[in-house]
């Protein structure tokens, strides 16, 4: 649709950076410093693809969106890409994902938990970027 | 409370250093990662009180890594020597749950892809034992292809059977702080204090005094403070307090227990509710002089049998030897190890206490009678923690043995 991004791509990319840069207070994430990247399954065409996202000090510092392997990430979760959407979206929640199964996890649960809800609102700044999936 | 326990403390224990020793062992029964689920093993290398189902999993160097419940990750990161990062969670979430979690950091972190798993089999009197489940043992085998189980809990039990001086010093306060809670229930007993009062409520009573002292658990998984009044005395070895109230003319039992860092107080003492009858007297008599004097052969050398034989001459002499209970001892070490003496393997039923086993200095152990008239209602319960020596033994709690007559 006019005016939408490509879920992922290069412009998808950019304008979720400065939407992140922008609109999240560093106070509000608890200065955290850690990284964490989306394992895409199933991705339409075929193939991997990945979002990877880090912070330094409550600021992301780095994202990036790519094909294949992402950087090594403190957290990385696994899920198909329809999955991935519909938490985007705001169909899933992320949790829910979790629990079900839909999403895998990997890293340190007992630190994940805490910063739950710091991806919740990267999450929620990253739905405002007018995305076709 | 963050753990702040430092090498000059007298409570000092050199986890790192039992962690490469557990590590050697490995090396020697060429055994690649070793999976510890044990609530003994968790006490013993993490030195954090660990009671949910977990896993510890200690790779051939390096620090070990801890998955437990995801409600209790926290605190135990916490208050462990193990670097936080090192205590993780499992959770019913993708990727997250309990197999989920070993496999991938044996095979991914470790970077192990093959090799021998030691992990804890075997069966015990003591329900929360933590021994790995059927369940968890064919969930591992399915999640770690290429890997062979085998049975390596010796491993643990061999470097924890002598007492380091950290355990010691930790042993003597919580034996010290079981005797404030003895001490809180004479003085709640004494003068008609006993009338109208409870085996909970002495239960309590003592709790109060022990948590006030520095305890922080009344340990015990058969009953907390185990208390028993009257014909419940006669009943065996361990009985959960109830609403039972005291009587006069009965035999009362306190067996309190407390946990000081882990270490675990347990001192079982005996009174009577006067006016006693002489023949409840005797009984009680009888059975000091049997404490007495099986207390008095405890030394290096020793065994369990040979001990066994000092208390039943001695019981037969008094005419008493049908009121006895076989045995005079059962294990103790930090928080999860209790029970057996003796290597798992050496003796004639295997995971029950070896009677041949042969004391060792630095060894510590509950001396623990039991005797028993049930038919007169009558019983009485001696425990106290000892340690080995090598021409005799230190009894850890110094409240006085004796069955006072209480008016």
């Amino acid at each position: 649709m006019e005016g939408q991004l490509a879920y992922l791509g290069k412009e998808w990319r950019d304008a979720g950076e400065a939407l992140l840069q922008a609109e999240l207070d560093p106070g509000k994430m608890n200065g955290v410093s850690t990284s964490m990247a989306d394992i895409y399954e199933a991705c339409p065409g075929g193939g991997e693809k990945y979002l990877y996202l880090e912070c330094a000090g409550g600021k992301v510092t780095r994202f990036e969106t790519g094909e294949g392997e992402s950087p090594a990430a403190e957290f990385s979760i696994r899920g198909s890409y329809e999955t991935f959407a519909a938490i985007t979206r705001g169909e899933l929640s992320s949790q829910r994902a979790l629990m079900t199964g839909k999403l895998k996890l990997r890293g340190n649960m007992a630190k994940a938990i805490r910063l739950a809800p710091l991806a919740d609102r990267i999450n929620k700044v990253l739905a405002r970027v007018p995305t076709a999936y | 409370m963050p753990r702040t326990i430092t090498r000059t403390s007298p409570y000092w224990i050199d986890n790192p250093a039992r962690v490469r020793a557990v590590q050697a062992a490995m090396a020697e029964r060429g055994i690649d990662v070793y999976l510890g689920t044990r609530p003994r093993t968790l006490s013993f290398i993490l030195d954090a009180f660990c009671p949910w189902r977990s896993y510890l999993l200690i790779p051939i160097t390096g620090d070990p890594v801890l998955f437990t419940f995801i409600v209790d990750a926290a605190r135990v990161g916490d208050e462990t020597w193990l670097p936080q990062d090192n205590v993780r969670a499992y959770a019913p979430m993708g990727g997250q749950d309990q197999m989920s979690v070993i496999s991938s950091c044996i095979m991914d972190e470790f970077g192990v892809a093959k090799g021998r798993l030691g992990v804890e089999d075997g069966i015990s009197t003591y329900t929360p034992e933590g021994n790995l489940s059927h369940y968890e043992w064919l969930g591992l085998e399915a999640a770690l292809p290429g890997w062979k189980l085998v049975n390596a809990h010796d491993i643990i039990d061999g470097l924890s059977f002598i007492k380091d001086a950290g355990t010691i010093a930790r042993f003597r306060e919580a034996s010290r702080i079981v005797d404030v809670g003895q001490k809180a229930a004479r003085e709640a007993l004494e003068h008609g204090g006993w009338k109208g009062m409870t085996e909970t409520e002495i239960a309590g009573i003592a709790a109060l005094a022990m948590r006030r002292a520095g305890s922080l658990s009344e340990w015990n998984f058969a009953g907390l403070n185990e208390i028993s009044s009257g014909y419940r005395t006669g009943l065996g070895a361990c009985t959960p307090p109830t609403a039972r109230e005291f009587k006069a003319g009965e035999p009362l039992m306190l067996d309190f227990h407390s946990m000081f860092m882990l270490a675990l107080g347990d001192h079982s003492h005996n009174y009577l509710i006067g006016p006693a009858s002489p023949r409840l007297r005797r009984h009680a008599d009888n059975f000091v002089d049997l404490v007495s004097t099986v207390l008095d052969h405890y030394k290096e050398g020793a065994t369990p049998s040979s001990l066994a034989t000092v208390m039943m001459d001695r019981a037969e002499a008094l005419g008493c030897a049908d009121f006895l209970l076989p045995g005079c001892e059962h294990g103790i070490g930090l928080f999860g190890d209790e029970w057996r003496i003796g290597r798992a393997d050496e003796g004639p039923f295997p995971y029950w206490t070896n009677p041949d086993h042969e004391y060792k200095a630095g060894e510590l152990l509950i001396c623990a009678m039991q005797y028993a008239a049930p038919d007169e209602g009558v019983g009485f319960r001696y425990e106290n923690p000892i340690l080995i020596g090598k021409d005799g033994c230190e009894a850890l709690s110094k409240f006085p043995l004796a069955i006072e007559e209480i008016e």
